[in-house]
């Protein structure tokens, strides 16, 4: 089991960084001011029946799926590809371990870096803002924050995957960000685009169900309807619709709509995603020459 | 069982061939050097001991397990110091060797190995600060972790000031005379002579000798060189010392003659010598690792020309 020792020494090393303690001490102060702006000014923010800790937890799920992608490229886009062009990796292999537990490794060590600093800036946030209520819902939170953890594992995973494809540290700032401005930025509008192209440069009055899970293939989509999957009675009375096409999809669990327009479709992406980027990560990893 | 064997090993990244059918035992118990110049493939050959690289053809077996299908095995009773590795900057010496005790899981004194190698010293400062020959102590320390019974050594004078190139030569007669198969590389020559049991040199990624030192040295016969101080030394005497059976090359050299001995007796040499021109003092200087590392090498290339 070389690969907890891998993951611990990684934690160790990177908690060291300044990097991340800068990374720690935004998200604490983003958490602390959206709370608070939430709170005092909930009409703004899409909840004109007043702030709710429900509320507060849908509205802090923007903030988290903007801000984890960010974070997990500044954190992981150097592990792998860094010690290759560093040379530190030959220290590492040159131990009796494999490649295998060393992938797997760098993933728990900078997901735990992660987790930690999210940590950290959702219990002060969600603290501050329950104070501010006067009212907390300890299983919505609890939920909200193994789910948060886990699309953060997730997120670590695809960029130390996109890190494990190079030995160039350039590289893999470029596919990382790459990554981002496509899957994060212009998802939205990609789907929607091949929808406008294959109906003849016309949108239809109907949208297909076909986009819908398309939509959710940006893992910060997929994370808000895997929370919205987890806590349905929470997004039912908060009124967050996963669909986030912006069309007017309309999906409520009463209609018997396909499996694929429910949220539990985020669970699943959010779970190829991981998938995919250990497989297509780990196999170049593997082939590559040092 | 040879501790390490290469079998018709031969690598290519894209066009350039950087090792070429490369076949060499290595027996168990000994101390091998792996001598060339740079580029010539060492390292790469190396690197395929560790499956940092894999072979484009042939097989590397190290401690009777494969190189690359069981690499973690090979790799817990090896010790390793790579080429052109970097150290964790954040983390300390200590940490360094505490984390190849783990990986390794075997229950080492961290501070004894430090203090092994020298650098217990600086056990609490994080590694980004040492120099580069204590990076090179440290990352020894590591290599020795868990008592290997190979150790697999990329230029481990590197960095080193020449104290610390003899201490790094005590420690690998210490871990040999424990038991422990030392294969270690290396272009400056006398580390090699020093403490080598056989040698093989590299060029063009072709392995160009595998013997002893002594062996070496009779196979290339360069053998000797005698300096000679005569009574006169002009031109004249030069062409007629030339000219002397067992006389392979000769020459003025700063007032002395200067003879390399070929085939024959250095007495019988110096008795023609003294015959031409009276003999007052010589000294013998027995040919060194360098000239036959040249020889070898400048005769590769010239065959490939």
């Amino acid at each position: 089991m070389t690969w907890f020792t891998v993951a611990k020494k990684d934690f160790r090393d990177a908690v060291q960084s300044r990097a991340l303690w800068a990374l720690v001490a935004v998200f604490v102060l983003l958490s602390v001011i959206s709370t608070y702006a939430y709170v005092e000014l909930p009409e703004m923010f899409g909840t004109p029946g007043g702030a709710t800790f429900g509320g507060l937890i849908f509205f802090t799920i923007g903030l988290v799926g903007l801000f984890v992608p960010l974070a997990s490229i500044v954190v992981c886009y150097k592990s792998l590809a860094g010690e290759r062009e560093l040379g530190s990796i030959k220290l590492l292999l040159s131990l009796p371990t494999t490649r295998g537990q060393v992938f797997v490794g760098k993933v728990v060590g900078r997901a735990a870096v992660l987790a930690f600093g999210l940590g950290v800036g959702l219990i002060v946030g969600l603290g501050f803002g329950a104070v501010l209520l006067g009212d907390l819902d300890v299983l919505a939170v609890l939920v909200f924050v193994l789910a948060t953890l886990a699309f953060t594992a997730v997120y670590a995973s695809i960029v130390v995957g996109i890190s494990a494809t190079t030995g160039s540290t350039s590289r893999a700032t470029t596919l990382a960000l790459g990554f981002f401005v496509v899957f994060e930025l212009l998802w939205d509008v990609i789907p929607m685009g091949v929808l406008y192209v294959v109906e003849g440069f016309s949108l239809p009055t109907a949208i297909p169900d076909w986009i819908y899970p398309v939509m959710q293939v940006s893992p910060s989509a997929a994370y808000f309807s895997a929370v919205v999957a987890l806590l349905p009675d929470l997004a039912e009375t908060v009124g967050a619709d996963p669909a986030q096409a912006g069309a007017g999809v309309e999906v409520t669990a009463a209609e018997a709509e396909p499996f694929y327009t429910s949220p539990e479709v985020g669970l699943v992406i959010l779970t190829g995603w991981l998938l995919v980027s250990v497989v297509v990560g780990y196999s170049l990893f593997n082939k590559a020459d040092f | 069982m040879p501790a390490i064997e290469l079998e018709g090993v031969t690598k290519r990244f894209g066009d350039v061939v950087a090792v070429d059918g490369l076949d060499l035992t290595v027996t168990e118990g000994e101390i091998f050097g792996f001598l060339g110049p740079n580029g010539a493939g060492k390292s790469t050959t190396i690197d395929m001991l560790l499956d940092f690289i894999r072979p484009t053809e042939g097989t590397v077996t190290v401690l009777g397990h494969d190189a690359q299908t069981e690499g973690e095995t090979v790799r817990s009773r090896t010790g390793v110091l790579p080429d052109a590795y970097h150290v964790y900057d954040r983390l300390t010496g200590r940490q360094h060797v505490e984390f190849a005790i783990e990986m390794k899981g075997v229950d080492d004194d961290p501070e004894a190995l430090l203090e092994r190698v020298r650098v217990a010293d600086a056990a609490d400062r994080k590694a980004g600060g040492y120099s580069k020959g204590m990076r090179q102590r440290l990352v020894l320390a590591m290599a020795l972790v868990g008592d290997p019974d190979l150790l697999v050594l990329d230029e481990p004078s590197t960095g080193l000031d020449p104290n610390g190139a003899r201490e790094m030569r005590e420690i690998i007669r210490q871990e040999n005379e424990r038991g422990t198969t030392v294969f270690f590389s290396s272009h400056i020559m006398e580390q090699v002579e020093a403490v080598c049991d056989r040698v093989a040199i590299i060029d063009g990624g072709h392995l160009v000798a595998v013997d002893t030192i002594d062996g070496l040295r009779d196979a290339t016969e360069i053998g000797e060189t005698l300096y000679v101080y005569v009574s006169t030394l002009d031109e004249r005497v030069l062409e007629r010392v030339r000219g002397l059976e067992g006389v392979g090359a000769a020459a003025i050299d700063d007032g002395r003659l200067r003879v390399a001995v070929d085939g024959v007796s250095k007495f019988a040499v110096l008795h023609a010598i003294d015959e031409v021109a009276a003999v007052q003092d010589f000294s013998v200087v027995e040919s060194s690792l360098e000239d036959l590392f040249v020889r070898y090498t400048n005769e590769g290339k010239e065959v490939e020309a």
